[in-house]
């Protein structure tokens, strides 16, 4: 969920960015596009470990608030058990990260593929450096998807 | 080509014959979340060999106890 959130965060913020005037000042710098396009990766993993963090706060919240209208009380070590059960990634998981990636990597791949192509045919270095980009942030927008598809409907 | 098999399970009965145990208390015990043990139960994951044996611990059953097939003819 949280790489489907990311994935559409960046791509929008980027095109906002890359596509308006910035980009248009700077159309055939190689540079400034490959500065941009790590910029727009960093900002990302960033966001990333962020929400994470937010995440995994709003969780155990979550658990307390439940605790406390079961019980009328708080019982911290409970929380923290469950927190780590919750968020320990176990067989399922694993499987379910495997086979997501599949497609994550499948679209990476495509869009490499596509990449090399519009070279080939006379695009310049920054269209396939855009095609790339595009394509990881597609790649992991899939595999979120992906994910939320073998949780809901099983592996 | 073989036929398919289903894997069954009997994770909810034998949960509620463990004194209503709950899945939260299950996944502790199989040491998974709980989320996995859902799935399982819900004949939406095939868990390993090695869960499925931590699961059959978890009530003190045989494994054979804990989950069946079904063979499903291939047309």
């Amino acid at each position: 969920m949280l790489s489907i959130v990311i994935s559409v965060l960046v791509v929008a913020s980027y095109s906002i960015y890359a596509f308006g005037k910035a980009g248009m000042e700077h159309v055939n710098d190689l540079q400034f596009w490959a500065k941009t396009i790590l910029i727009f990766i960093g900002i990302g993993i960033v966001a990333m470990i962020i929400l994470q963090i937010v995440f995994h706060i709003l969780m155990a919240i979550s658990g307390a608030i439940r605790q406390k209208m079961k019980n009328d009380v708080v019982d911290e070590e409970e929380i923290e058990r469950t927190m780590r059960v919750e968020t320990s990634e176990d067989e399922m998981d694993k499987m379910i990260e495997l086979k997501s990636n599949r497609f994550g990597y499948t679209i990476m791949g495509v869009g490499f593929m596509a990449g090399l192509i519009a070279i080939a045919f006379g695009a310049s270095a920054v269209a396939m450096l855009n095609i790339l980009f595009f394509s990881t942030w597609a790649g992991s927008f899939v595999e979120g998807l992906m994910q939320i598809r073998y949780y809901r409907r099983g592996v | 080509m073989p036929d398919k098999l289903e894997i069954t399970n009997n994770i909810r009965t034998l949960r509620f014959f463990a004194h209503e145990m709950t899945q939260q208390a299950l996944a502790e015990k199989a040491g998974v979340s709980r989320q996995t043990i859902i799935a399982v139960e819900a004949g939406k994951y095939s868990p390993s060999l090695e869960l499925a044996f931590r699961i059959a611990d978890a009530f003190g059953v045989p494994i054979t106890d804990v989950f069946g097939f079904e063979k499903n003819e291939q047309k």
